[in-house]
């Protein structure tokens, strides 16, 4: 074997904690997609605007000084999904709400078409207007944590990722509890799955579409905030995780939110343990012939639903 | 070849646009602004050349970098490594293209909507990384000063205008062509109702690979030539999302699913994305982005499915050209080919103990059914008994698990739901989706298709079929202006055009008022005093009653009644079925 | 000028001053400034990179015209006018295309930065004959045959063949030990792809060192624990890194560190100014990167400590860097050039920097060796930088005569 049982098992620790972050992106995204049925090109810029939330708080905002360098960050992160929620909630008042939703779904081709462009649209706006707000420079959030590990053996487990990790799968079964225990969560299904039926019975789609927005692109904030603690990050920096996160939003199933977190950690243990018997450069080929793999075997990935209805 | 006057109208629009671009050619002195034309008329053949399978389709991909970077790195390739020249390795890529998109049709047409658009979007982003993998980074063309011209490198900027100019005119032709002819009637038919094309006979895999194919083959060559202009090709910028994100932006913007769509959407997005970069780029960086980004997002609220779209909407109170009709309307024209033996009296369609279940449900449970050519016949149940599901068992959308089905003596198990239209089945379905810029005569001719031989006896074949639902005088009206009565006979004639044998109705009657609902109770026994044997399922008694010879009534996966009118309403489990056992026993007591 | 309008008659000389009063642009522009131009990524991905070039460009054009401008053109002023490369090769075609389409009269440029927007658009510089210089060292853009393009870094052959010995006798020095095996981790772009092709190709082994782990991914990283793992089980005696990003940089240096690798356990060189960056100082600290040893085609040297405090107070940037320093020292070696040429013209001027020899004057002090270009526009013979991070400030060491701190090896 070219490759040790170490290596191998620390390829593996690897891909799961990298993979949790990657899940926590895909949930976000998955409840978008989920309860609107909407590709959101947008989404990893989302994520890039969570990173600069939390690198603000934890520096500017004094978090770092208050709580310490270790959960400085750590808070930091959760506090950036209120704050893009926020502003999810007005993008999707103004300007999303008017290409979906009930009253597009009606009209099918035309409401896909507005979408698509409407999130392109605003992916532009958020990159360039994060390159004259933040400036050009690539930056990061200080914590010793990513730097320092706590070991199993010969295995290294990066301290900042763990933590990420923990912070996801929380964060992920909170949401999951959500959407399956309340009744707005209920409501955001019922309006997943027959938006004009749900409209009859008396359930605020268009709401219940904008909580959807709003929860979704703030989960995929916070996990740019745990990320922005291991990476450095420019305004463009979205751009790279949007593939991941729609590779892993797909192999989990479209429409459902436990898919969506497992194939997003699935994402992060193949582009990791692929390193064993591939060259490094192609990581991300990897993921794509898996995810390829994946939509052919069972088109409906994991855990989704293979009807479309005729 | 003669031409109908509207593709007639479209020549000339091509021409002119050809002939309005040699002129600015001339008339711009600049190597920059040749330059940007240039690129305005690449990203024409490529928005086009996405169109042609996502416009007329509705199979979105994300994915046409594919085709368009394989064809940059056949001719880069091509040139380093074997001394080709452009004028080979051009069209060398078409053939790439083609085969790429072949083998990329194969697997992906399996999946549909988002995930067939997200499966695409692996392609290129795949094959991004195995060329940086392959060491072809970066690639300058090497540059050939003894022979230029053999090698494409022309010191005018304008002859690369001309060349790409050449490109659009031929992609604009080919699109023109599709548009007109089975080919792109098929994939709007697609694009509508994908099973429904099916069922009226298209064989929709053909369609949708030769589209990906014919749109791989042109975006590649797009590519090729691409690469020629910029000299230097990068996995990132031709394999890129922005290339494909491209392709998609211009066609939604100018007008997806239309020929000048994509021209238009080059015409005015490349030179303003380029000019926003040239006068705001060195003034705040960054802003020439937001700029954009605005301005698609306004576009795309003020004019949802593309400026051209919205701009021909306005001035579509015109009613497009009459097609010529055939004589003698109201007769039926002679049989076709399809020799029609005598059978009448004699079984058409036999189910024998189908069966199918989904999961635990038992959807069909042993069904057993005879319909005899030349009748009228009623499936009847309460929601949820199967009956859709039966029909789709029959059209073959599903594969029963057990039982046969025979018609006219041959098996139908297995077959393709085009191949059972062929056999001499039609199908009409619930919901009735419509092309509504297109005339009615338009929308029924798709149905024809799958019964004729070429396109003009497939046009004659569709007026024929309106005037045997009575909707002949309607034949030029756009489709979207239809009444609901309009539109379900419509969608009769549809499955009536290639003339089958059977005729399976799904619902036709469904929330139909009493005007309606005789006028459509009206066709269908005309068409049944044709010949043609209907099968027809509704779900409300009363309509039925006055309509068909013979019942037969499901519940859950089984038939409970068969028989007359008369004697199935009296049974008392079709009561049962239908209002409850209360009522049974009531009506059981009341017989008494 | 003057000499033309007393040559006319009164109505003429009036007609011609009249002309030369409204239009006077035209009438400075020929004996009152001299246009240049940059082209690098403002927007984009490589935003920071074109803003710290710009910088560099401003402050040289500021400084040569304070000094009066181009004397053998009378003192004509230096004009640097800017294009956005943006984010793409297309964009960046297009700017250049622009730029040369716009300014006729323009008689030099540098950039862009990124390779592959440096081939692009020297395809367009080269038919428009005006000579470009660049900091871009792959080896496809002077392979082209191009009269009109010179890279003022050394090539990658050059960089790596002096990069390895100089290393290894440095480690040497502060262990002992004369490494035998090697470790590299790079990216795949262009420039270290080029750096490390000799290397593998036989440099390696001339050097005596074996190659034990070779890893070469593609940017960005997403996580360096499969990369290191590896180098833990080589464990080879020391680790070239030739990771062209910053972002790249941090993953792989904060993860040598969590491996217990850092800090001279395994000495390591790396290769590239995104190792100086104030970015990486202010993502990492400075106490991870103090030791730290990395190889640059340029930065700032001795006899520049003026110039770095006049950067430093001007920008607000904590040290001066490669970018800004070839943004500073190109437009410097155009107005050499003018001055040698003796005239507003882009042939002229390609001419005098083909015939160049610089070893003192403002643009000689930007960059290490003479300032002479070969046939193919290269740079031959030039020294090889090495510079390490001393509390929080990355200094040039070597060579000695253009040190302005001296090497420390960290001890293990």
């Amino acid at each position: 074997m070219p490759f040790s049982l170490v290596d191998f098992l620390q390829a593996l620790a690897a891909g799961i904690l990298v993979g949790a972050t990657y899940a926590l992106m895909c949930v976000g995204l998955g409840i978008i997609f989920g309860a609107m049925r909407v590709i959101n090109f947008a989404q990893g810029d989302f994520l890039m605007l969570g990173m600069y939330a939390a690198f603000y708080l934890a520096t500017a905002g004094g978090l770092s000084a208050f709580l310490g360098p270790s959960g400085g960050p750590i808070i930091a992160a959760f506090l950036a999904g209120p704050i893009v929620f926020a502003l999810g909630w007005l993008l999707h008042r103004f300007i999303v709400a008017r290409v979906t939703g009930a009253g597009a779904a009606q009209t099918e081709g035309a409401g896909a078409y507005g979408q698509i462009l409407t999130t392109l649209g605003i992916s532009l706006i958020l990159q360039n207007g994060g390159l004259i707000v933040f400036g050009s420079a690539p930056t990061g959030i200080r914590t010793p944590l990513s730097r320092s590990s706590w070991e199993i053996g010969d295995i290294l487990l990066n301290q900042s990722r763990v933590v990420s990790f923990l912070v996801s799968v929380g964060l992920a079964v909170a949401v999951y509890l959500f959407l399956g225990h309340t009744r707005q969560g209920k409501a955001l299904r019922a309006a997943a799955d027959n938006s004009q039926a749900a409209l009859y019975m008396g359930i605020d789609v268009d709401k219940a579409h904008r909580v959807a927005w709003s929860l979704g692109v703030g989960i995929t904030a916070v996990a740019g905030g745990l990320v922005a603690g291991s990476q450095s990050f420019q305004p463009y920096t979205g751009f790279d995780f949007v593939i991941v996160m729609y590779a892993g939003v797909v192999l989990g199933g479209l429409g459902s939110i436990l898919g969506a977190f497992w194939g997003g950690l699935v994402i992060g243990i193949v582009q990791q343990m692929s390193t064993l018997i591939l060259p490094y450069q192609l990581q991300n080929t990897a993921i794509f012939v898996v995810f390829l793999l994946i939509i052919f075997l069972r088109p409906q990935g994991m855990f989704g639903r293979l009807s479309e209805r005729t | 070849m003669s031409f109908s006057p509207a593709v007639k109208r479209q020549l000339w629009s091509i021409v002119g646009f050809a002939v309005a671009v040699l002129a600015l050619m001339a008339f711009l002195q600049s190597d920059y602004f040749e330059l940007v034309l240039t690129q305005v008329l690449l990203w024409a053949v490529m928005s086009l050349a996405w169109n042609i399978l996502c416009g007329y389709s509705g199979y979105f991909s994300f994915g046409h970098a594919a085709f368009w970077g394989l064809g940059a790195y056949t001719v880069a390739l091509g040139l380093i490594h074997f001394d080709l020249s452009p004028w080979l390795t051009i069209p060398a890529g078409a053939v790439v293209g083609g085969l790429a998109g072949a083998l990329i049709g194969f697997p992906t047409f399996r999946l549909r909507g988002h995930y067939f658009a997200l499966a695409m979007l692996a392609y290129p982003l795949a094959t991004l990384y195995v060329f940086q993998w392959l060491g072809y980074q970066e690639i300058p063309l090497p540059m050939k000063r003894e022979a230029p011209i053999l090698y494409m490198q022309f010191a005018d900027p304008r002859a690369y205008v001309a060349l790409a100019l050449g490109l659009l005119v031929v992609t604009l032709l080919i699109s023109l062509k599709v548009e007109n002819s089975r080919f792109g009637i098929s994939l709007f038919a697609i694009k509508q109702n994908e099973p429904a094309a099916e069922a009226a006979g298209i064989d929709t895999w053909r369609w949708k690979m030769l589209a990906l194919m014919l749109s791989g083959a042109l975006a590649a060559m797009a590519g090729g030539l691409y690469a020629v202009v910029l000299l230097v090709v990068t996995p990132e910028a031709v394999f890129g999302m922005l290339v494909s994100a491209q392709a998609l932006i211009l066609a939604l913007f100018g007008g997806v699913g239309s020929l000048w769509g994509p021209v238009i959407g080059a015409a005015v997005l490349v030179p303003l994305a380029e000019g926003l970069n040239a006068k705001l780029g060195d003034v705040l960086p960054g802003i020439q982005g937001v700029v954009y980004g605005v301005a698609i997002i306004a576009i795309i609220l003020l004019a949802p499915e593309g400026v051209y779209w919205r701009i021909r909407d306005r001035f579509a109170g015109r009613l497009p050209e009459a097609v010529p009709m055939p004589a003698g309307g109201g007769a039926i024209p002679a049989m076709p080919r399809q020799v029609r033996s005598r059978m009448a009296g004699e079984d058409l369609l036999v189910l024998r103990d189908l069966g199918i279940s989904f999961g635990g449900l038992r959807a069909l449970d042993g069904v057993d059914l005879s319909v005899p050519e030349g009748g009228l016949y009623g499936i009847i149940g309460p929601n949820g008994a199967g009956k859709t599901t039966l029909f789709n068992v029959i059209n073959g959308f599903l594969s029963p698990e057990r039982g046969s089905i025979s018609f006219a003596g041959e098996s139908l198990v297995g077959l393709r739901p085009n191949q059972v239209c062929r056999k001499g089945i039609g199908r009409t379905f619930q919901v009735v989706r419509a092309f509504p810029r297109m005339t009615v005569l338009e929308n029924v001719t798709a149905g024809a298709f799958v019964g004729a031989a070429d396109d003009a006896e497939a046009r004659y074949m569709a007026a024929a079929a309106l005037d045997r639902v009575g909707l002949g005088a309607r034949a030029n009206a756009l489709a979207g202006g239809l009444t609901n009565r309009e539109l379900r006979l419509m969608e009769l004639a549809r499955a009536l055009a290639p003339q089958p044998r059977l005729v399976l109705l799904d619902e036709t009657l469904a929330g139909l008022g009493h005007d309606d609902l005789d006028a459509i109770l009206g066709a269908i026994r005309q068409v049944s005093a044709q010949g043609v044997t209907v099968l027809i399922i509704e779900h409300t008694m009363q309509a039925m009653v006055q309509l068909v010879d013979h019942f037969d009534v499901l519940d859950h996966g089984r038939l409970i009644a068969s028989g007359t009118p008369e004697t199935v309403v009296r049974n008392s489990q079709v009561i049962e079925a239908y209002l409850g056992k209360k009522w049974a026993e009531q009506v059981a007591v009341a017989a008494k | 000028m003057t000499h033309k309008l007393t040559r006319r008659s009164v109505a003429k000389g009036l007609a011609v001053s009249a002309v030369a009063l409204a239009l006077p642009a035209i009438g400075r522009a020929q004996a009152k400034s001299v246009k240049i131009a940059m082209i690098a990524p403002m927007s984009g991905p490589w935003a920071r990179q074109g803003q710290l070039l710009r910088m560099g460009a401003d402050l040289a054009v500021e400084d040569i015209n304070a000094r009066g401008g181009i004397k053998s053109l009378g003192g004509a002023k230096l004009n640097i006018i800017y294009a956005d490369a943006g984010d793409s090769t297309e964009k960046a075609k297009n700017a250049a295309q622009r730029l040369v389409a716009d300014n006729p009269d323009l008689v030099g440029g540098t950039g862009s930065w990124l390779s592959s927007f440096t081939l692009a658009v020297t395809e367009v510089t080269e038919r428009a004959q005006i000579p470009w210089l660049t900091l871009s060292y792959s080896d496809a853009i002077t392979n082209r045959g191009f009269k009109f393009v010179f890279q003022t870094s050394p090539t990658a052959d050059w960089q790596a063949a002096q990069t390895v010995p100089t290393a290894l006798d440095l480690a040497q020095s502060a262990t002992g030990k004369r490494p035998t095996t090697v470790g590299l981790i790079m990216d795949n772009t262009a420039a270290p792809t080029s750096f490390a092709k000799p290397l593998r190709e036989g440099g390696f082994e001339k050097a005596g060192l074996k190659l034990v782990v070779d890893q070469i991914y593609t940017p960005p990283l997403s996580d360096a624990t499969p990369l290191i793992e590896k180098v833990r089980s080589a464990k080879p005696d020391f680790l070239l890194l030739l990771t062209s990003a910053m972002p790249d940089c941090k993953l792989v240096l904060e993860k040598l560190d969590e491996f217990k690798l850092s800090h001279g356990k395994i000495p390591l060189v790396g290769n590239g100014a995104p190792f100086g960056s104030p970015e990486l100082l202010k993502t990492i600290g400075p106490e991870l990167l103090e030791g730290m040893l990395f190889s640059v085609a340029n930065w700032p040297m001795k006899g520049q400590e003026e110039f770095i405090e006049r950067f430093k107070k001007k920008t607000g940037e904590p040290f001066l860097t490669q970018d800004a320093l070839c943004g500073y020292g190109h437009p410097a070696i155009l107005a050499e050039a003018l001055e040698a040429g003796g005239a507003a013209d882009k042939i002229k001027v390609a001419e005098a920097i083909r015939a160049m020899n610089l070893t003192t004057g403002p643009a000689a002090q930007c960059f290490p060796g003479p300032i002479k270009f070969d046939e193919k526009g290269r740079r031959v013979d030039v020294p090889m930088i090495f510079a390490q991070w001393q509390k929080g400030v990355p200094l040039t060491v070597f060579p000695t005569d253009l040190a302005l701190a001296t090497p420390v090896w960290p001890s293990v």
